[in-house]
């Protein structure tokens, strides 16, 4: 569904992506990890145009090498930030319908965003002003606005950063759900290994902008260049 | 703002202003001021609607104003063309040019926005003055001083009959009040102030910077042009002072009293900038230090604006309504 081809972005002289290539297959939960740094949060700005690159992407079939984010949008890519994103100026609902009125092919779709709100769990805080929700709010009404695109693939970038075992066991639910019952495609960068090794069904690991190895979790979590470079000793000991 | 309290103040507003001419229709004094009040209005509303609205951070829009102004003189002087369509085909040129100030300023960040946005203005000066400004019928450093009255239905409107020339703008002002309402509150509004909040954020939901930031551009400059032009049909003169820093200061007065981004507050401090500007205007050169310090008291303690606390009292109007409600409520249930 998603074709990522010798992928390269430098900032000057930093190479923040380097050669990178991979796939995602549709209906997926595809995971990326990797070290502070890595470049990851770089690929989702490339896969989303907001940076010009080297190399090609392609989704659905279809090239997007250098489309506007607002078209990438449109063509069923929905993204999170890794610092959740709000709109202060309009609340919940509001934001949601942002989504729906300018990302969804065919425009404003009310019922529709009625049950997303319901689905990501905001309908109690629908007129509440975004500023005034909490952090798993914000990541949760981020989630809902660009579900509201009726996107094909949602790329979540460390949606559990900074939260409590109990709000990630509630984001996980809320992941799956996404990925089993709205059949959207997922790919989430995360630095929990346990979050990973649960939700995904193939995990990349990226280093200094390169592929250190990319295959099923359990195999990726003891390939020792992985627990070298990024995993450390203690996670193989832990096991 | 809720759209009620929007359009209960401006409704407010616009009954009275339309009334006005009953009462001071011989006070030619009375008459000007009113006219500038609706004029500048509109003028402070563009303003608000892309800096408060959209964020856009331009200092263009007196010299929007400039460009209607002498765009609609100089063809209705030169080219003899009336000045109905005059008028009009300065609002498209200043919407044109508002494109094409608009466009450089997509990439910038709001301080370089200010920067590029007032050198327009500042270039204006010696452009309207120097021998290119003359090639176009400027007028130089001179100015333009025979603009024709606006001819309409056989009648012409000019500084010469206040009333009807107040009842022309005063039309105009609808309309083009009305258009900006309903840009601010339909998903155009939602997409200035989603743009405003987070760009990225606005981007990765769909919404194309380059077209809603061109969009707010071109439709501000057309009705700001639109209003220049006008003012240049009512005063039948032009000159390059209208660029002085006096003018500018007067709107930002407006502004700051208004409130930026709370639209239809600005449109308060039209009336009330308006209005103090002239009634100081015989203090001559200390009218600028009262002014000044009247904008450094309001920051200090009206940091929003005059227009929260008057939403503030339209609100509590009606929560004390509520309360009546209830009690009659739980009164009936005893
Ligand atoms: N817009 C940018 N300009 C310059 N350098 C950047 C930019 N964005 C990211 N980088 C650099 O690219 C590298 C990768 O960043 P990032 O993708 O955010 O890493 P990760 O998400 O894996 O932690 C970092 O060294 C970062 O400083
Ligand atoms: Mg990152």
């Amino acid at each position: 569904m998603l074709k990522v081809k010798n992928l390269t972005k430098k900032f000057g002289e930093l190479i923040a992506v380097n050669d990178l290539s991979f796939e995602v297959k549709k209906g997926q939960v595809y995971g990326i990890a990797g070290p502070n740094g890595a470049g990851k949060s770089t690929v989702y700005n490339l896969i989303t145009g907001n940076y010009s690159y080297e190399g090609k992407i392609e989704f659905d079939g279809h090239d997007i090498t250098g489309l506007p984010p607002y078209r990438i949008a449109k063509r069923g890519i929905a993204r999170t930030f890794q610092v959740p994103e709000i709109f202060p100026s309009l609340n919940v609902q509001e934001t949601i319908r942002v989504g729906s009125r300018f990302g969804a092919r065919g425009g404003l779709d009310l019922k529709h965003s009625d049950e997303i709100m319901n689905f990501v769990g905001l309908e109690e805080d629908r007129l509440q002003h975004t500023g005034l929700l909490n952090l798993l709010g914000k990541k949760k009404l981020m989630i809902g606005a660009a579900l509201a695109t009726k996107p094909k693939i949602l790329m979540l970038d460390e949606p559990m950063a900074g939260s409590n075992a109990s709000e990630i066991a509630d984001l996980m639910v809320l992941i799956r759900n996404i990925n089993q019952q709205l059949g959207v495609t997922i790919i989430i960068i995360e630095h929990f290994m346990k979050v990973l090794t649960e939700l995904t069904e193939t995990l990349l690991i990226i280093e200094s902008g390169s592929m250190i190895c990319c295959d099923k979790p359990e195999i990726v979590t003891n390939d020792p260049r992985v627990i070298e470079s990024y995993l450390g000793d203690s996670y193989a000991e832990d096991k | 703002m809720s759209l009620k309290h929007m359009i209960l103040i401006l409704c407010g507003f616009y009954c009275v202003m339309g009334i006005m001419p009953l009462f001071f229709g011989d006070t030619d004094y009375i008459m000007n001021i009113l006219i500038m009040i609706l004029i500048w209005a509109v003028v402070a509303s563009c303003w608000d609607v892309i800096m408060g609205f959209a964020g856009i951070f331009s200092f263009g829009q007196v010299a929007f104003y400039v460009i209607g102004a002498y765009s609609s003189a100089i063809l209705s002087v030169s080219l003899d063309i009336p000045p109905v369509f005059s008028i009009m085909m300065a609002g498209v040129i200043t919407g044109l040019f508002g494109v094409l100030v608009g466009l450089p300023c997509l990439r910038l960040a709001g301080p370089y926005v200010a920067l590029v946005t007032f050198a327009v203005h500042m270039t204006l000066v010696p452009f309207l003055r120097g021998p290119l400004g003359r090639a176009i019928g400027s007028g130089g450093s001179q100015g333009i001083l025979t603009i024709p009255p606006i001819k309409l239905f056989g009648l012409a409107f000019s500084s010469e009959q206040l009333v009807p020339f107040f009842y022309l703008t005063f039309s105009l002002t609808i309309i083009c009040t009305l258009v900006l309402v309903l840009v601010i509150k339909s998903y155009w509004g939602t997409a200035f102030l989603a743009l405003k909040d987070s760009e990225n954020f606005a981007a990765s939901l769909g919404i194309s910077a380059f077209k809603y930031k061109l969009m707010v551009f071109a439709l501000t400059s057309f009705i700001t042009g639109l209003f220049g032009a006008l003012y240049a049909h009512y005063v039948g003169m032009l000159s390059t002072k209208m660029l002085s820093m006096d003018v500018f200061t007067i709107l930002m007065i407006m502004m700051v009293i208004g409130g930026i981004g709370k639209y239809p507050g600005v449109v308060v401090g039209a009336v009330i900038t308006v209005t103090l500007s002239q009634l100081l205007a015989p203090l001559g050169m200390y009218r600028p230090l009262i002014m000044g310090a009247i904008v450094v008291v309001l920051v200090l303690f009206l940091r929003d604006g005059i227009i929260s606390p008057i939403i503030g009292l339209l609100s509590s109007r009606r929560k004390v309504g509520l309360v009546e409600k209830s009690l009659k409520v739980s009164s009936k249930g005893k």
